[in-house]
Formats: C-alpha cells, sequence, structure tokens
C-alpha cells in the first residue's frame, strides 16, 4: 500500500467536491492511502502572491512544514492552483536556505527541511502508478467517448519548477484517457489559460478566454472536455452559460474531472461521480460510451467567439 | 513622444532587476511574450512594451499602467522567451513597488481586482481557508455590482459547489499570526 | 642592454595636424631604453628609411620603432629597410599614431598626442621583448585537399585549380553540388540555382587539375604546415564508375523504395539511386542499408539490366592516400531541428515546414513540380506564414548566435511563393 500525503485544498470541500471524492475513489482502487495533512490552510492561491512577498511564501510553507510530520516522501495536490503555489515556495526556499528560515519565523509548526517531494495529482498517476497500472484496473472502458484534455496553465509551466510533460503541448493526460479506452483529441488550446482567478474580479477577461477553449475543444471534436484544476473546471463549466450567452453560440460541452473518468472505467457507477454538480448535464456525452462512432456532425453556427468579440 | 527620467533611470531597472531576479537588459525586444499573452489585449501597456520601459526608467508609466495587474501568471511569455526572462516574475515585482508605494491605476477594472485579492486574503486571514460565498458577497457590495453571478448563486448553492457555512481551522490563530508575523517581514527594508 | 630607436613619421599634415610630432619625440627620448628618436616628414620614402638605417648603424641600436601609419601599410618596406642596415627584420615594432590616434581624435590634439606618446611607450617595450627571427623555407605539396563538393568547395577548387595547381576533392555524397542543388532561386540575383551551379560542376569534373572523388569521406589527416597526408574512404558505390554510362536503367527496375533526402523525405527514391538528374559525376550508388541483394541476398534486378555490366556486389570500402599542402574546409551546414519549438507545431503539425523543404517544393525539378502544396492534404495553400529566427539568437532552446540570413531566405521565399 502506498502512502501518499494529501493536500486538499480550499475548493475540495466546495466547488470541487466531485473532484475529491472520485480522487478518493480512485486512489483506492490504485492501492494508494491518502495522508491528509492535519489542519492544513489555505495555499493562499493567486491573492497571495499577487499582492504580497512573504506571506505568499508563509502560507505554503505552513503546509510543507506539517507535510513533513508525516513522513512520506511525497504529497499529492489535487488543485492545479494550490499545486503551483506549494510547488514554487519549495524551489525558492530550497534555492535560498536564508530565505526559508525568514519565512519560517512566521510560524511554530516547526521548521522547514525540504523533505517532501510535490505533485499533482496528474503527474503523480502518471508518473509513479503509470499507464500500465491504470489500464490493468480498467473494467469498462469508454470506448466512443471523445474528449479534449484540458491541462491548464499551471500543471506543465514553468517548465523549470514543475519538470513535468510539456509545456506547450503535454500528453500525459491524452495517455492515461487513452489507457482508459476514450479516444483524446488533438487539442491545440490545451495549455491556454482560461482566466483563472479573475473569475469573480473580471469574468469577462475569462469569458472571452473560456470562450476560445470552448469553441476549439468543440471543433476538434470532443464530446467533453477533461480537466484536472477546480479553477479550470469552474470557468469551463459554471461560466459556459454565460459564454453562450454573450456570444451568441451554443457549446453543450461537458467538463469532467480525470478522476471521474478514472473512477467511471475502474467499474464506479455513474451515480458514484457525484455528476450532479456539473452545470452543464454530463449524461449525453457518457451515453455515447460503448456506441458506434456518429456521422460528424456538422457545426451549424457560423458565429464564434472570435468574430463576435471583433464586433 | 518619450521622456527619459534620466535621473530614475537605472536606480528603477536595478531595483527590478534585483528584485525579480533577471537582468532586462538582456531583452532585445523579439515581442514574443506580447504575441503568447492570452491577455495582452486588454493590457495598457504590452509585456514587450513594460520591459522598454523599465529599461527607460518609466517608473511613472509602468506602475500606473494596468498591465501587471493584468498578468494571469500563466507562464506561457517566459517559456518562449529566447532570452530566458522570467516576465511573471517582472510583474509581480512591479506590483509589489506599485503596492509599497500607493501608486497604481486609477481604472474600475484595476480597483476591482485589488479589491477582489484584498478581500480573499481577509478570508484566509479570518478562517485560514477560502469562504467563497462570503469573498463573492463582499466583492459585489464593495464594488457596488450587487446582482453579479446572482444567477449562478440558486444553481450553485443547490448543487452544494458553493457552501453557506464556512470550512473552519482548528489553528485558525496560527494563521492570524502568520498574517501579522509576515507583515513586520514586509516592513523590514529591502535588502 | 637595450638600445632602441624611434622614428617618429609627419605623414604629411595626417598625423602632424593632429599630433604633436616635437611633443612625441621629446617624451619618447624620456624613456629609459631609448638611445635615439627623431621625427620626419616622410618616413617611409627614401630618405627617412636611409635616416633609419644611418640611425642603427651610428647609434648600435637593437631595435626599431616606427610611429606612423598602420602596419599594413609599410611594416614590410621597414623590415626590409632595418635588414638592410644589419638589424634583424622581427625585431622592429610599429606603433600606428595615424589610424589610432590623428585620424580618430582629431579634435582633441593634447589627448590625441598623450596616446600617440602611450602607443609609442607600448611599442618601445614590446620591442625590446622580440626575439630575432629567421624565416625558414619549407617545401610545400602543391596540392590541396578540398573537403566538402558543396558551391564553397566547388569554387574553391576551381579557383585553386584555375591557377595551376592540382585540388582533391572529396565529397561524401555520391554528387557534388550541396544544398546550393537543393535550393530554387538564389538571393538576391533571383537566379536559378542549379542552372548556375551545374556548369560549374561540370567544370569540376572536367577540370585536368582537379581530382574528383565522390561518396568519400576523409578518416584521417597528419602531418604538419604545408606537408599534411590524408586518408581518403572511398564508400562501396557497388558500381563501376569507369563502365557505367549513367544510362539510369537499373534506377527504373529496382523495386525498393525509400525516403529520398534530396527532397527532404517529401517523395521516394530507388535503392539504387542518383540524387537528382544534374548529378556529378552521374554514376548511381546502391544504397546499402535498403538493398535487397546486400541486405537478404534477394533481387538482382539492376545487375541483371545492365549492359554494361557494371554492377558489382562484392565491392568493398577502400582507404586511399593523398599528400597535400593545404587543406579547404567546406563542410557545409546541417538544418537545426525545431522539434524543441512546440509552440510552432514542429512535427505535430504536417504543414509546418523547414525553408528547405519549402525550396524543394518551389524547384521545378522538386517533389511537385514548383507548387507548393500542403503536405497534409495535397491542396495549394491559400495563405503561406514565413517564421523568422527559429533556432537562432535563442539561448533557451536553439544557439545563441544570429545566423545573418533571414532576410535573404525570407525576400526569396516571399517572391517564390506569390509568383
Amino acid at each position: 500500500m502506498k502512502k501518499l500525503t494529501y493536500f486538499p485544498g480550499c475548493s475540495a470541500h466546495g466547488t470541487s467536491e466531485e473532484f475529491d471524492h472520485t480522487l478518493k475513489l480512485v486512489m483506492k482502487s490504485l492501492e494508494v492511502e491518502l495522508d491528509e495533512i492535519p489542519d492544513w490552510n489555505c495555499c493562499g492561491a493567486t491573492s497571495a502572491h499577487v499582492m504580497t512577498e512573504n506571506l505568499a511564501l508563509a502560507l505554503p510553507l505552513r503546509n510543507l512544514v506539517l507535510a513533513e510530520t508525516l513522513h512520506n516522501d511525497t504529497m499529492g495536490i489535487a488543485c492545479a492552483s494550490c499545486y503551483a503555489r506549494h510547488k514554487v515556495t519549495k524551489y525558492e526556499l530550497d534555492k535560498d536556505p536564508v530565505l526559508a528560515k525568514k519565512i519560517n519565523t512566521t510560524i511554530d509548526d516547526g521548521t522547514y527541511h525540504g523533505s517532501v517531494e510535490v505533485k499533482s495529482m496528474l503527474q503523480f498517476v502518471y508518473e509513479d502508478i503509470g499507464i500500465e497500472k491504470i489500464k490493468s484496473l480498467v473494467k469498462k472502458p469508454l470506448t466512443g467517448l471523445k474528449v479534449a484534455c484540458y491541462y491548464g496553465c499551471l500543471l506543465t509551466r514553468p517548465k523549470a519548477i514543475t519538470q513535468f510533460d510539456s509545456p506547450e503541448y503535454p500528453m500525459s493526460m491524452d495517455r492515461i484517457m487513452e489507457a482508459l479506452g476514450a479516444t483524446a483529441v488533438p487539442f491545440d488550446f490545451k495549455t491556454e489559460c482560461c482566466g483563472a482567478s479573475f473569475s469573480i474580479s473580471s469574468s469577462d477577461v475569462v469569458l472571452s478566454l473560456s470562450g476560445k477553449i470552448l469553441e476549439y475543444a468543440k471543433a476538434s471534436g470532443a464530446d467533453m472536455i477533461v480537466v484536472a484544476c477546480p479553477l479550470c473546471q469552474s470557468n469551463l463549466d459554471m461560466r459556459q452559460p454565460g459564454v453562450e450567452k454573450l456570444f451568441h453560440v451554443k457549446l453543450n460541452l461537458p467538463v469532467m474531472y480525470f478522476t471521474q473518468l478514472l473512477a467511471l472505467a475502474f467499474g464506479h457507477d455513474q451515480k458514484d461521480l457525484m455528476l450532479g454538480k456539473h452545470i452543464v448535464p454530463v449524461e449525453k456525452a457518457l451515453a455515447k460510451i460503448g456506441k458506434e462512432p456518429e456521422k460528424k456532425e456538422e457545426i451549424k453556427s457560423k458565429k464564434t467567439v472570435e468574430s463576435e468579440e471583433a464586433k | 513622444m518619450i521622456t527619459l527620467g534620466i535621473k530614475d533611470q537605472h536606480t528603477f531597472l536595478d531595483e527590478v532587476n534585483k528584485r525579480s531576479g533577471c537582468n532586462i537588459l538582456e531583452c532585445y525586444q523579439c515581442g514574443k511574450c506580447s504575441g503568447t499573452c492570452p491577455v495582452s489585449m486588454y493590457m495598457d501597456i504590452t509585456p514587450r512594451q513594460v520591459m522598454q520601459f523599465v529599461k527607460l526608467g518609466m517608473k511613472d508609466e509602468v506602475l500606473v499602467a494596468n498591465s501587471s495587474w493584468f498578468c494571469l501568471t500563466c507562464a506561457a511569455c517566459s517559456g518562449r522567451c529566447p532570452r530566458q526572462i522570467d516576465i511573471p516574475r517582472v510583474m509581480e515585482t512591479i506590483r509589489h513597488i506599485a503596492i509599497e508605494e500607493n501608486i497604481s491605476s486609477k481604472s474600475k477594472k484595476v480597483k476591482d481586482i485589488r479589491k477582489f485579492h484584498d478581500i480573499f486574503l481577509d478570508m484566509v486571514r479570518r478562517y485560514g481557508r477560502g469562504y467563497e460565498l462570503r469573498l463573492m458577497a463582499e466583492f459585489n457590495i464593495r464594488t457596488r455590482n450587487y446582482f453579479k453571478d446572482m444567477f449562478l448563486a440558486p444553481s450553485a448553492l443547490g448543487k452544494g459547489k458553493i457552501k453557506l457555512l464556512p470550512a473552519r481551522m482548528k489553528t485558525a490563530k496560527a494563521i492570524k499570526r502568520m498574517f501579522d508575523m509576515a507583515k513586520k517581514l514586509e516592513e523590514q527594508p529591502k535588502q | 642592454m637595450a638600445r632602441v630607436g624611434v622614428f617618429v613619421c609627419f605623414c604629411g599634415a595626417n598625423i602632424a595636424d593632429f599630433v604633436d610630432v616635437n611633443e612625441v619625440v621629446e617624451e619618447t627620448k624620456k624613456i629609459k631604453d631609448v638611445k635615439f628618436a627623431i621625427n620626419y616628414k616622410y618616413m617611409c620614402s627614401d630618405p627617412g628609411q636611409g635616416l633609419i638605417k644611418q640611425a642603427i648603424i651610428e647609434n648600435k641600436l637593437t631595435s626599431v620603432v616606427v610611429a606612423a601609419c598602420s602596419p599594413r601599410m609599410h611594416e614590410k618596406t621597414f623590415r626590409r629597410a632595418i635588414s638592410e642596415a644589419g638589424l634583424n627584420p622581427f625585431l622592429l615594432e610599429i606603433a600606428n599614431i595615424r589610424e589610432h590616434s590623428s585620424w580618430v581624435h582629431q579634435k582633441d590634439k593634447k589627448s590625441a598626442t598623450a596616446k600617440s606618446c602611450d602607443l609609442v611607450r607600448m611599442a618601445v617595450a614590446k620591442s625590446i621583448a622580440n626575439e630575432q627571427l629567421h624565416e625558414i623555407s619549407v617545401p610545400v605539396t602543391k596540392r590541396a585537399l578540398v573537403i566538402g563538393g558543396g558551391i564553397a568547395g566547388i569554387q574553391a577548387a576551381l579557383d585553386i585549380a584555375d591557377a595551376h595547381i592540382p585540388v582533391v576533392l572529396v565529397e561524401k555524397s555520391p554528387s557534388i553540388g550541396g544544398r546550393m542543388a537543393q535550393l530554387d532561386e538564389t538571393f538576391p540575383t533571383l537566379d536559378c540555382s542549379q542552372c548556375i551551379l551545374t556548369p560549374r560542376m561540370v567544370d569540376v569534373a572536367t577540370h585536368p587539375y582537379i581530382e574528383l572523388i565522390p561518396y568519400s569521406e576523409v578518416v584521417g589527416l597528419d602531418g604538419y604546415v604545408g606537408n599534411y597526408k590524408v586518408q581518403i574512404k572511398k564508400k562501396a558505390s557497388y558500381v563501376n564508375f569507369s563502365s557505367c554510362t549513367g544510362c539510369g536503367a537499373c534506377s527504373q527496375k529496382c523495386p525498393v523504395k525509400v525516403p529520398n533526402e534530396f527532397n527532404l523525405g517529401h517523395d521516394k527514391r530507388k535503392a539504387i539511386y542518383s540524387p537528382f538528374p544534374q548529378a556529378v559525376p552521374n554514376k548511381p550508388v546502391i544504397d546499402a542499408e535498403h538493398c535487397l541483394m546486400l541486405t537478404k541476398g534477394k533481387c538482382g534486378i539492376c545487375k541483371k539490366t545492365c549492359e554494361k555490366g557494371s554492377i558489382d556486389y562484392d565491392m568493398k570500402d577502400e582507404i586511399i592516400e593523398r599528400e597535400v599542402g593545404a587543406v579547404v574546409v567546406a563542410t557545409g551546414y546541417e538544418l537545426y531541428d525545431a522539434s524543441p519549438y512546440e509552440e510552432y507545431g514542429v512535427g505535430r503539425f504536417k504543414d509546418v515546414i523547414s525553408s528547405l523543404e519549402f525550396e524543394r517544393m518551389v524547384s521545378a525539378s522538386g517533389p511537385t513540380g514548383g507548387t507548393p502544396i500542403r503536405p497534409s492534404d495535397g491542396e495549394i495553400p491559400k495563405n503561406v506564414v514565413f517564421i523568422k529566427c527559429v533556432g537562432s539568437r535563442d539561448e533557451a532552446k536553439g544557439i545563441e548566435y544570429c545566423l545573418k540570413n533571414m532576410l535573404h531566405v525570407h525576400c526569396k521565399a516571399r517572391h517564390a511563393a506569390t509568383s
């Protein structure tokens, strides 16, 4: 039984509950025991590093110090933003012990040693579990389902820090999906930023950026978009009606977490996947699994997000 | 027309170089960053122009521009920069200097973005973890956009995407102390 | 004991108007080892040179400094002059107080003079440290080796051979021509590249002073300046060049098809092949990696077809030796592998091609007969985008230097695309 220190992040019990829930189901199938960090705190997300220098490092530092008390060699983080914050903090503090000591004075939960490696859940599943193991656990292959794998900007960038997959055209999630029997369509917007934390403060930016991603995914022939980040999921799913309204396009493109599809392929029932949480319904897309491929749908509307924006 | 702040030229450039850990003089203005940036069309001055302005010591223009506030830190630019300049880090340094010197864009958009970040950090300080409902409500009130995203509320609350009550940390006090200690570190003179 | 003589030239008004040549002499006299210092209107003239020779003899000078124009002008002159006075010609130093002082500091006589004094002082010190050198004669093998049969190698070989010096030209491909044979047009004349290249290729093949060794590589070189021994590996072509007429019947019958390197993989060639129609020499070679006979012992059609019986499957690589006096390296360039540039979709999109592939496409003798065609669907493109500086000036993913040819390639390509 592998043990993985787990940092759930603030959205795990709210906006991305389905991610957290299905992750736990998947980890059970993969025989990985999740060791949740005791009394973890918010990583500071975007706001901390945008506005501050030291606090931005202090918040993740506390979690890293707490993680060390669990004595596992790796910490897995589901949310891409939390992952980025912890990874960057570790990178900066490992590089500069004087800085590490300085930031350490803000907490009294312990001393930072840098002994825990930080990985995103996608990275952990791809590197530490591996494709062969995933293939062996597939009970209900997802054949017939065409997915566009959307990585977002934080899982593979900046390259020097994440050291995982390609910063321009990553393929890890695509390969996982293929291992589950689905078809991962070629998708050029896979690492274009969705607008991230501007969701609340500058929604029009999100509508434009996420709109382009959704549109491109649809044009690439995908039945759904698969993500590994709660903020991406929220922007692409919750904001999709807004995109449709503003740019007069019809999308109907559900957005699922890769752990939900893993759980489904591993044999879990659809009702275990918390599908009710989705704003854009997923059932129609999931119904394609196991069916003959349909004739390619003509995209009737000539209006696109870009053409509407130009107006 | 360019006005050169010759007196400040090297001071500002040196400060940005030091705090960002980059050497902006390496930038040879190829423009790949601006071409790549997904939000460059929202910026007063594009990333490439920001680099040039910093080089020329145009401190006020850079601090007052909305550019650094729109930066998503998506790192698409730095991944392609042939001079390996950490452009998001430069944008971050500019933001921090703007906060410290209390000079910033007067545009509503930037003010809204800054308000959001302030409220978010306030939530973290209070609860140790994010509290989305209060964050969105306070944001709407403070930006006087009371009904923003209201149509989302029923489904979001109903589906449990946004919780009514905040999550609680057992040792939320530790976070308050962290904020205070971090603030003291900020107040120390910059090395 | 050093006894240096310093001779400062007015150079008419060239130096004297901007440098106080009298002051230079006065300051120079203060230097410890300077036993004689004088200035003169034109040091390079006969009387000027006479002055130097006389001073050497009368003052028993051990080295000489001439403060004048660039050594490129008269260093030889002054070396000859001092050797006529019995001093070793390499005990001369030139202080360039014209190009390095008076010509570049015309607005500041004071500083120019001070700088000239410094230049003289430095030259004096060096002249004392100089050792006597004696020119020796070394016999030089009057033959040149040119490595590489592209246009640079071809032109070098022709220039040397036209001077009646024998040349050994080694080329690793079956034919000479190199990259220029792959281009459509040249810059800036927009000449048809092969049209201006092939006559030179023929010149090389027929030149009485050039020994062309195709399909070969240099595998060893030793010796010293003017006297080198080079070992050349002649790769087995499996075709007897002396009897082969280049009729091409063998290639026509060969059943094996392989991606054609000359067209960068956009079409196919046979296992027995000549790289392009105007190849020099126009004799095919067998690609041992893909030939069925050489790999599996099957087929043998080319041998059966050849009326001259030129195919010889038993041919072996051969090492030959040549003695040469000079080597010209003209090995050309490799195309940069642009796959690190994932943002351009290199390798992922079939329609993202290199400029050389584009050249082959717009070339009338190319895989598409001169029409640019999208490799993905065979359609004529409506829009063409040229991306420059891929891999250059980029320490992160490529090389740091600039290739200095971007403008040429771009202008030419735009012209080709639009016509």
